[in-house]
């Protein structure tokens, strides 16, 4: 069996595929409707959640319980749902999404940066306790960063951190999935002859780096920004428990608010005569979501070449 | 160079840990004394048995359900080539894009009768209020079902991608002894993907085990307290905002940290999922 570091490269196999055509017998072509028809299913499965969140908003309250669910609305409905949004807490909604935007960019920044100085420091220098370092990172990569919330919660009060945007920022860019990936791809796709030559060149380790590693890796880069990406920009428990005032929350917290003081899932709550109702909380919902699915739909060229598999190959 | 990352992992990776384990140990209005206590009084709390009685039917739904659904998927994925694949990982991928506050709307929306794109379907269940459905003892399967939605596309075309790696000469080998697709799938490319399928079941377990967003989003807003100190985060939570008792809370998390970090060492040193990585020694 081999292992993560030896898989072979993606090949394009269906080149080679069609050297044995498979005869179907009628046994076989019922076995194939059938995959065709559980694949199909599936990818329905998956879209129809989006697509129906998709429409929501172009309906009004009324046309989201009466009309049938994929029909849709007007346009101008996404308009005034915005509107809506907007009165909320004197628009604070705004003022979540320019948290997310400043808190992830920061945090894609931090972390990519850090995980690939890390990533060349453990793979090509010489540097102490490098197995401790890298057993340290493995292990913390397969903890869920879930796990470490309370306790980080403690350590950040303690600090005086409690409700900063710092406290959100530094403890999500610690990254080392990140450093994982960027020491497997320093070790692996670049020859370790082309970092010697520049050493024997006079370069130092960090000139070497400069020079030579860097320009190679902007598909690194491009790999742990997306998932630095897609895990800080839905992030809900560590900003929920490290950010205590409105004015400080990112947007899913800010969902939650919404959840919780709108009519909107729950009639109980808040003021019967809010505007904020379901094609409101829908639209709020999409605006979290649509980033991700843009940035994943962009980035599928990666999906395609897998990610356990092919993501130490570049 | 390191130094960055370094700073990192130990503030935010080490120094929380002996944060929690030091305040683990101290005083609260329920254990005047402090020290070791606290982890029992967390074990004892009326709460914990109930929320660790959940996260286990969680898990035992969830976990198997992403095993198998994922490992199935991902080889009838294989049997199909060209425009079509690239089109159904696009889709399965979709999902992954409503995680957290978005899943729980989004789930909300799905299971109400009234505005469900699966309204038909609900009806003829003979289900016509969202509280039909939100019950509690129905909370294990509702949240394994955003769990699962969310998290299987991915792991498909990740497990997918691992299947790429497989050489076509063995699977060119299996066609000429004879071999249809069925008995390629579950004899030779299964058994090659196995790490990695076992990988991802440590992974989904432990993630599982500190399920949190949706169970606390719910209760806290939706259905008001109907899935209150639901899973053993959501306890230790409470512990620390509600009872003001960071002790109990610290000693909870810190005993489900300690769970995931068996399971860490245990993918690092018992499965050659790592080999040649550095990290094992020859």
């Amino acid at each position: 069996m081999t292992s993560i570091l030896e898989a072979e490269p993606i090949i394009n196999r269906s080149a080679s595929k069609g050297h044995l055509p498979e005869k179907l017998t009628a046994a076989g072509r019922v076995g194939r409707t059938g995959v065709w028809v559980m694949l199909l299913v599936y990818g329905l499965l998956s879209v129809v959640p989006m697509v129906w969140l998709l429409i929501a908003p172009s309906k009004t309250a009324a046309q989201l319980n009466n009309d049938a669910p994929f029909s849709f609305g007007s346009f101008a409905n996404y308009g005034s749902a915005w509107e809506h949004l907007l009165t909320f807490q004197d628009g604070v909604l705004v003022r979540w999404l320019l948290n997310s935007v400043v808190y992830t960019v920061a945090i894609v920044l931090l972390s990519c940066v850090s995980a690939i100085l890390a990533g060349y420091a453990l793979a090509v220098t010489a540097i102490p306790f490098k197995r401790t370092l890298l057993i340290t990172t493995l292990v913390a990569m397969i903890i869920p960063p879930v796990a470490l919330v309370i306790p980080l919660f403690i350590e950040i009060s303690n600090a005086q951190l409690f409700d900063t945007p710092a406290a959100v920022i530094l403890t999500s860019s610690f990254y080392p999935f990140g450093v994982f990936l960027a020491y497997i791809y320093f070790s692996t796709s670049i020859p370790k002859e082309l970092y010697e030559a520049a050493k024997v060149d006079g370069a130092g380790e960090f000139a070497t780096f400069w020079r030579i590693a860097l320009p190679l890796s902007k598909g690194l880069f491009g790999m742990l920004a997306f998932f630095s990406f897609s895990a800080s920009w839905v992030n809900f428990f560590l900003p929920y428990v490290l950010l205590g005032s409105a004015e400080n929350f990112t947007l899913p917290v800010g969902l939650g608010v919404l959840f919780s003081s709108t009519p909107a899932l729950n009639p109980g709550n808040g003021a019967q005569q809010s505007v904020i109702g379901r094609p409101e909380i829908a639209l709020a919902g999409l605006i979290l979501a649509i980033p991700i699915l843009i940035v994943f739909l962009l980035s599928s060229r990666l999906l395609v070449r897998g990610v356990l598999s092919g993501s130490v190959k570049s | 160079m390191i130094a960055p990352y370094l700073a990192l992992l130990i503030a935010f990776g080490v120094v929380p840990i002996i944060v929690a384990a030091v305040t683990s140990m101290e005083p609260s209005a329920l254990n005047p004394g402090g020290g070791p206590l606290n982890y029992l009084q967390a074990l004892q709390d009326f709460r914990f048995l109930p929320a660790l009685g959940n996260v286990g039917v969680f898990l035992l739904l969830y976990v198997p359900t992403m095993l198998i659904v994922v490992a199935g998927m991902s080889l009838l994925l294989d049997t199909v080539r060209g425009r079509w694949n690239v089109s159904l990982r696009l889709a399965y991928i979709v999902p992954a894009s409503l995680t957290g506050a978005s899943a729980v709307l989004v789930w909300y929306f799905l299971l109400e009768p009234t505005l469900s794109p699966y309204q038909d379907i609900l009806r003829a269940l003979g289900i016509t209020q969202g509280g039909q459905i939100w019950r509690s003892e129905n909370l294990a399967w509702i949240f394994a079902l955003m769990a699962f939605f969310t998290g299987a596309g991915n792991w498909i075309v990740v497990q997918y991608g691992s299947l790429q790696s497989i050489s076509e000469d063995i699977l060119e080998a299996a066609r000429i002894d004879g071999a249809n697709a069925w008995q390629i799938g579950w004899h030779i490319k299964l058994p090659l993907i196995q790490k990695y399928i076992v990988y991802m079941g440590i992974l989904v377990f432990a993630a599982g085990l500190q399920v949190f967003v949706e169970p606390q989003l719910i209760s806290s807003s939706v259905y008001p307290g109907l899935a209150a100190n639901w899973s053993l985060n959501q306890l230790s939570y409470s512990f620390a905002f509600q009872s003001n008792n960071l002790g109990g809370a610290a000693a909870l998390s810190l005993m489900l940290l300690i769970v995931c970090i068996v399971g860490a060492v245990f993918v690092i040193f018992r499965t050659d999922f790592f080999e040649g990585s550095g990290v094992k020694e020859k």
